[in-house]
């Protein structure tokens, strides 16, 4: 009777110590907190009137008191202050069968990116963005500071849904090191179209981490430079 | 042991102080627990054969097999469990008759020592060696002809010197990098596409290359899969024989979202695919 | 000069300075962990004067944190080693101070109760004891990270936790699990059990064996430390140059890899001497028992692989901190190679887990079958076998990576054919089983589990070793589910099974029979659960290491979930079997089993020096069971006296 009773318990504290472990690990994971878009009224489209909803993001390229990036948790231990990220979140919310407006306001230099299919605009509506108010489809793979890019993900259970905009840079002598940054951000702008319900995840793929191809640090980490994108 | 021995009839005929082997494996089949033994193989044999079309299905279930790479890979499949169903049927039903035929005794001391001090077998020994290698040997044959098979369907060994094996043939260079799969169609003014879209019934050749990581192009219901290797192209190829919405997937792990690194294949007729690479800006084939 | 009496002879003795063991009478586990501890923080803060953590040099741009998380690692292995007392034989060599046999009696821990498990302690009992311990430590530290994995990929809707996380998960968890594994048969039965099969009084090198089990003490805690600096996220196979962009994580893995092949070499340098010069008198190698074949085969195939494992390591830790590129495509490495490197040790390592797990078995089935172990040359022409193909298979690893697609074909004829050697095995145990009772205890119900898994095991490895079915398995789920009925399944059931049998002789008690076997066959039940839909999630084309996934495989997933808890659940009942049994189960007698083997044949618990008097062998330990009624002789003779004999 005894054996069975340490068996029992030893279940118990096995069976706490996972669960307590789960918890502990899913509240340290460092992912920032939900960003809900903010709803706008409805807008007329070709195909009839759709709700419409906006988010805006910045992207700075290393931390400041001001902006203290997303630190928290295991990021604390050893996250570098140098690494580029997205501010406010990366966990973003946005209504289904909605024009989705984006606004990112880009604080950070660049160069080439791997891959010119990532220069150009994939998934908005016309296939286009506006930079600093001017509209345009694609952008010279040499100038390109980050992507937004939204992934292909393809499951039963959801509709597909890829964006990919490129974010223009700034000059070297455009960028600040620390707050206050420099006021003339390139402000990008894109809408898409969402569909069903579903869960997506997006990251940049402008090679701006360190390591190897640069796509180590905050490529390699949730809430830096990659984040999911409900649809609900 | 009710085991009785039945002598043959007309005597022995050669000169020798052993029973003839026909005989020997007589008496041995005639023993109850081999015919029990026997028995429950075939049973369990039975019972596992259904895996043999169990296994493609669940590998149908996303709508392949969509090339005949995917069917010779099928193949191989379906026979390497047919052919192992019987050796794995044999061991189950000795460790079934062990567990309800011969039986076990619990109890603190060890059961008296009455069991047969069967120390070898020469005759078991040599029909399980020959056997298993026969088996083996068997299946490394059938092996080695569909490697064979397949690598003549895909192009494997087609040098890189830009010649085409096959004028007919739609080459695609394939990019993996983390963590989107991109396809570049030379022949169609390098349209660039993040779905690959696939002329059905036509040969494809794929240029594959990694711009980072090493990552896996897996083709699932067509059969193809190769790495996406930074720094080196790799080459294989498939004849798409089926329409329909079929699945990438990265097979190797390359990072942070490896999981999400998935995208559809189009395979679609010849003309619906012209006018999807016009669409995207390719023009007419070069 | 003094003398002492070594088994009724005068030997001379050195000088004896202070009292015997001198400075070791001080060092232990603690002083170790102080040790480690202290010279870790001031190695890290020394390196981080040089290069801080946190900013962005212009050499080591690549990994801001690298070089002081390094320096911390060497830090810990030096101090740790250095305050368990590893140094001292050597230091006291340089100085010319011999051991006398009462330092030597004190390093064997003689008179020092259960403190001595605590030291550098050169008794190989003890040794063994302290393998079979940290073996479990970390199978329960890898078995967390299986829960929290299954967590993940059962919570289809959801990512519990984030990629980067999972990835580490995964990644720590393969390489604690493959750890453990090799640790848990070679580790508790190379050290504790061989010796005294042999007949000798020790392992050949005592004090290489407590460096042995420290070293692997101290891989440990790199590991489970590198979860919270960025983990392993790159599966237990760290591929290049994926790896190049881990965190500093890395290093803690490859500092675990470093030490862990050297605390490797060491363990199979010792074992394989041992067994070579030490056994006892008429032991010839027809009449060694199976079980030292198979430690011999594992301690051989663990020395020939795991140096490769101990370069590819080396290497990469040079390419991520001083910026060689032995692995970097884009300064001319190559890729290949690190594969190479890694899969020669990869696939004889797999067997280094499965032989010492099947040759215990083999060990047991005649015990409890009482009969003779069936055609024992049949099971070391297997245990030959599977060592000469293992090192001529690594590249079946390599099938779909383009680096040589001519070379799938003889690797593909090497992998298929290891399937001959691993059926004589199956034959040995099969055959011992054949028109026997056996009887049903623990360690006798664990031959039947694993003999069933390692059927499905075998089989789906025929499948993998095919290049055509490969081509869909590779990368895949099938993968995943097939080596974990190997490692698993035949390996870990095995290990259970083998910790059974040798309960009574390492603790004095019998393991609990029914908490055992409610914990074995729940675990055992959970186990085709979860790996069974695997399978099918493999089959239906999940890829390995994901953890989101079309929702095509949700229900497979959730099932294998469910299978995992169960297997939990069991595997924390049969340690709950352990630890009471250990602590107050029922005593059993010096050989509660009746084996003839020559470890059965000592006192419990053993004397320091095993022996009193070292015995002789006549024969091979298997003689069970009644001469075979219906053997061909007999039945010759009875066809003779029925048919008359040939004149």
């Amino acid at each position: 009777m005894k054996r069975f009773l340490v068996a029992l318990v030893s279940v118990l504290i096995g069976a706490g110590v996972v669960a307590g472990v789960a918890v502990f690990a899913h509240a340290t994971s460092g992912e920032p907190p939900l960003l809900v878009a903010e709803a706008g009224g409805t807008v007329d489209t070709p195909e009839g009137p759709m709700n419409s909803a906006s988010l805006e993001l910045y992207i700075y390229p290393n931390n400041s008191d001001a902006v203290p990036g997303p630190m928290e948790g295991v990021n604390a231990l050893y996250a570098s202050q140098g690494w580029p990220f997205y501010w406010p979140s990366t966990t973003l919310q946005v209504p289904a069968n909605s024009l989705v407006t984006v606004t990112i306001y880009q604080y950070d230099s660049g160069g080439r990116v791997f891959n010119p299919y990532w220069a150009k605009v994939h998934g908005t509506v016309d296939g286009t963005m506006t930079v600093n108010g001017k509209t345009v489809s694609e952008w010279d793979p040499t100038k390109i500071a980050h992507t937004f890019t939204v992934h292909q993900y393809p499951d039963a259970g959801q509709p597909n849904l890829f964006v990919s905009v490129p974010l223009p840079d700034l000059g070297a002598n455009e960028v600040g090191n620390a707050n206050p940054y420099v006021d003339n951000p390139k402000v990008v702008t894109f809408t898409f179209k969402t569909g069903e319900p579903g869960k997506y995840v997006w990251n940049c793929e402008f090679p701006c981490g360190d390591q190897y191809q640069e796509f180590g640090g905050p490529m390699q980490q949730r809430g830096w430079m990659s984040g999911t994108l409900q649809v609900v | 042991m009710a085991d009785t021995l039945t002598p043959p009839t007309d005597g022995p005929e050669a000169p020798t102080n052993r029973p003839p082997a026909m005989h020997r494996l007589r008496e041995w089949l005639q023993r109850r627990y081999v015919r029990h033994v026997l028995i429950i193989t075939v049973v369990v044999g039975f019972a596992l054969l259904p895996l043999c079309w169990l296994i493609l299905a669940a590998m149908n279930q996303s709508g392949g097999p969509a090339s005949t790479v995917m069917e010779d890979i099928q193949q191989t499949i379906f026979v390497f469990t047919l052919v192992s169903i019987p050796i794995t049927s044999f061991v189950f039903a000795v460790l079934i008759y062990s567990l309800f035929g011969w039986k076990g005794k619990g109890g603190d001391a060890p059961p008296n020592n009455d069991n047969p001090a069967i120390s070898n077998n020469i005759t078991a020994v040599i029909t399980w060696t020959v056997s298993s290698s026969l088996l083996a040997g068997f299946l490394v044959a059938w092996g080695l002809i569909e490697l064979a098979d397949i690598t003549a369907d895909s192009y494997g060994s087609q040098p890189t010197t830009g010649q085409l094996r096959n004028a007919d043939e739609v080459v695609i260079n394939v990019t993996g990098q983390q963590w989107v799969w991109t396809f570049e169609y030379p022949q169609y003014d390098k349209v660039t596409t993040d779905i690959l879209y696939l002329p059905k019934d036509r040969p494809v050749l794929f240029n594959v290359t990694s711009v980072d990581v090493i990552h896996n192009f897996w083709a699932v219901e067509l059969g193809v899969k190769v790495d996406a290797n930074p720094g080196a192209i790799t080459q294989t190829g498939v004849t798409p024989n089926k329409e329909g919405i079929f699945n990438v997937r990265c097979a190797e792990l390359c990072g942070l979202h490896h999981a999400y690194m998935e995208t559809e294949i189009r395979v679609m007729p010849q003309d619906a695919f012209d006018s999807m690479m016009r669409e995207n800006g390719g023009g007419s084939p070069s | 000069m003094s003398t002492a009496t070594i088994y009724q002879v005068e030997v001379p003795q050195p000088k004896q300075h202070g009292k015997p063991g001198g400075i070791m009478r001080h060092l232990n586990f603690f002083t170790g962990l102080i040790g480690g501890v202290v010279l870790a923080l001031v190695f890290g803060f020394l390196m981080n004067i040089q290069f801080p953590a946190g900013a962005q040099t212009a050499n080591f741009a690549n990994a801001a944190a690298g070089p002081t998380f390094w320096a911390m690692m060497v830090g810990w292995v030096i101090g740790f080693m250095g305050g368990m007392g590893a140094f001292v034989g050597p230091i006291r060599w340089l100085l010319g101070r011999d051991l006398t046999h009462d330092d030597a009696e004190f390093m064997a821990g003689k008179d020092q109760g259960k403190f001595r498990y605590w030291r550098f302690t050169t008794d190989h009992k003890v040794v063994g004891i302290q393998y079979l311990i940290v073996a479990m430590i970390i199978l329960g530290f890898g078995g967390l990270l299986a829960m929290l994995i299954r967590t993940e990929l059962g919570a289809t809707w959801m990512e519990v936790f984030n990629p980067d996380f999972y990835n580490s998960l995964v990644g720590t968890h393969g390489i604690a699990m493959v750890i453990a594994m090799i640790v848990i048969v070679s580790g508790p039965v190379g050290n504790f059990i061989v010796p005294l099969m042999c007949g000798a009084r020790d392992m050949a090198f005592p004090r290489l064996n407590a460096l042995s089990i420290w070293l692997l003490v101290c891989a440990v805690p790199p590991l489970i430390l590198s979860l919270l600096v960025g983990g392993i996220r790159d599966g237990w196979s760290v591929y290049q140059p994926l790896n190049a962009q881990a965190g500093p994580g890395m290093i803690g893995y490859q500092t675990t890899i470093i030490v862990f092949a050297v605390s490797t070499a060491l363990a199979s340098v010792n074992i394989m001497t041992t067994i070579l010069t030490m056994r006892a008198k008429g032991m010839t190698w027809s009449r060694t028992p199976i079980l030292i074949y198979g430690s011999f085969a594992a301690a051989a195939m663990g020395l020939y692989a795991f140096p490769f494992y101990m370069y590819s390591q080396i290497l990469s830790m040079t390419d991520r901190l001083i910026n060689t590129s032995f692995f970097d495509p884009i300064e001319g490495g190559s890729v290949w190679l690190y594969e190479n490197l890694f899969w020669l040790l990869g696939h004889p390592e797999v067997y280094v887990i499965l032989i010492p797990s099947m040759a215990v078995l083999m060990e047991l089935i005649p015990v409890f079958m009482r009969k003779p172990l069936f055609s024992y040359y049949m099971a070391i022409a297997g245990i030959v076998g599977v060592v000469g193909l293992s090192g001529l298979v690594w590249a079946h690893h390599m099938y779909m990576t383009g680096w040589a697609p001519q070379a799938n074909y003889p690797f593909m004829l090497s992998t298929e054919m290891i399937s001959i050697p691993v059926g004589f095995l199956v034959l040995v145990v099969i055959g011992t089983m054949w028109r026997g009772t056996f009887w049903s205890r623990l360690p006798m119900m664990a031959v039947f589990a694993v003999i069933f898994n390692k059927m499905i095991g075998g089989v789906t490895g025929i499948y993998l070793s095919d290049v055509p079915a490969d081509q869909y398995f590779h990368g895949n789920m099938f993968v995943t589910a097939h080596f974990h009925y190997m490692l698993m399944g035949a390996g870990l059931f095995g290990a259970m099974g083998g910790i059974a049998y040798y309960f009574p002789k390492m603790t004095g008690r019998y393991l609990d029979e029914r908490t055992g076997s409610i914990g074995f066959w729940t675990a055992f039940a959970g186990f085709q659960i979860t790996f069974m839909s695997m399978f099918v999630a493999g089959l239906q084309g999940q890829p390995r290491r994901v953890l989101q996934f079309d929702s095509m495989f949700n229900i497979s997933n959730w099932i294998s979930t469910i299978g995992a808890y169960t297997i939990g659940i069991g595997m924390l009942i049969f340690l709950a079997a352990i630890i009471s049994s250990w602590r107050s189960g029922q005593v059993a007698s010096s050989n509660p089993w009746q084996a003839q083997t020559l470890d059965w044949q000592t006192a419990t618990p053993v004397p320091l020096d095993n022996f009193p008097v070292l015995p002789v062998v006549t024969k091979l330990p298997y003689d069970y069971g009644v001469p075979d009624p219906l053997a061909p002789k007999t039945l010759e003779k009875e066809y003779d006296e029925k048919v008359g004999a040939p004149s």
